[in-house]
């Protein structure tokens, strides 16, 4: 699996939505991304790519999009 | 009640509680993570021991509890070796009296840093990684100290009593990813921390306890095992005095 692939998957996973409708979320868009659906989603995305993410990128990690971006420049994660 | 196949974290293993907690998890077939703050022989030799007696793992680690970044790099090492983590016993500790206008700030930070901070800190790091194996328990180890408070507890039975309320906070938090957070509070009990309280102090809280007597270590781990233990599984949230009765 790439990593968007496994980026995409942590989404379908956590909130269990589609591969498409996950690349349009944000934070609180649909019932089941709220702040007990946003922990698993980070439980998943620590356990698919082996990092520990500091408490203040968790509260930032507010849409699929910004996700990338805290992975890619804090956790040295390559799309 | 068993505790094998699981892997238990438990803090300040190398004296008092934590290192009865170390035998009775080890007589019950956990395998487990002893820390203390530093290496000695004695300590290597005595996790030896227990391991052989019990067939079990037991893996030291070290750190200072408030050393953030030594705490922080000891759990990336775990989570990095997927060792699994079923069980957390926040335990390590440090007690303190004192009228709290004789008291300092200093003092009361220190206090808090160990006996609260440290263990919300341990806890921050490893709950997301003990969310991924199954039926995961939390025991903090406060005091009946922070429940019964009294003058001269300004420090340690308000870091307790913290320590109580972060407990349950924690407990309705994680619930549904599958884990249990529970407190026990022991009375008195036969370790250095109870032999180098002042003696009136000491007795008047054994006066306190309906047993009229110290506790004895094993008596409170067994009780910790218990809540560790899936015997415990729709145990949530409580916090669990083991002081022999209040008289
Ligand atoms: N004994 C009692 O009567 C009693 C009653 C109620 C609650 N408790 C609670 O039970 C827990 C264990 O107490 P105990 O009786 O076993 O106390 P203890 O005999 O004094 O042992 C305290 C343990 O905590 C460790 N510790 C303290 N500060 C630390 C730090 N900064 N970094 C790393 N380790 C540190 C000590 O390590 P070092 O050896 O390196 O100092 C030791 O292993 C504590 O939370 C205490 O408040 C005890």
């Amino acid at each position: 699996m790439t990593n968007i692939e496994k980026y995409t998957q942590a989404f379908v996973n956590a909130f269990g939505v589609d591969a498409e409708s996950a690349k349009a979320l944000k934070y609180q868009d649909i019932p089941a991304w709220d702040s007990v659906g946003h922990m698993g989603l980070i439980a998943q995305l620590e356990e698919q790519f082996g990092i520990m993410m500091e408490p203040d990128d968790i509260v930032d990690l507010s849409s699929f999009e910004k996700g990338k971006d805290i992975l890619a420049t804090k956790y040295g994660v390559e799309f | 009640m068993t505790l094998e196949g699981k892997t238990a974290f438990i803090t300040g293993t190398n004296r008092g509680l934590g290192r009865a907690f170390v035998e009775v998890f080890a007589a019950n077939r956990a395998n487990v993570i002893a820390h203390a703050r530093k290496e000695t022989p004695e300590f290597r030799e005595f996790l030896n021991d227990i391991a052989q007696k019990n067939s079990v793992t037991i893996t030291p680690v070290f750190f200072d509890m408030t050393d953030s970044a030594a705490m922080r790099s000891v759990v990336r090492s775990i989570v990095m070796a997927k060792t699994p983590v079923n069980i957390l016993i926040n335990s390590a500790g440090v007690a303190h009296g004192g009228l709290f206008q004789m008291t300092s700030m200093e003092k009361i930070h220190e206090v808090f840093v160990v006996n609260l901070f440290a263990h919300m800190e341990l806890t921050q790091q490893l709950l997301r990684y003990m969310m991924r194996f199954p039926h995961g328990s939390i025991v903090n180890i406060a005091s009946i100290s922070g429940l019964d408070l009294k003058k001269g507890n300004c420090a340690y039975g308000v870091s307790k009593a913290a320590l109580i309320a972060f407990t349950k906070t924690l407990a309705a938090e994680v619930a549904q990813s599958g884990l249990r957070v529970n407190a026990v509070c022991p009375g008195l009990a036969d370790t250095d921390m109870a032999n180098l309280m002042e003696a009136k102090a000491g007795a008047e809280m054994i006066a306190r306890s309906a047993m009229n007597r110290l506790g004895q270590p094993r008596e409170i781990a067994e009780v910790v095992a218990f809540l560790a233990s899936d015997a415990a599984s729709f145990v949530n949230g409580q916090i669990i005095s083991v002081d022999g009765g209040r008289a």
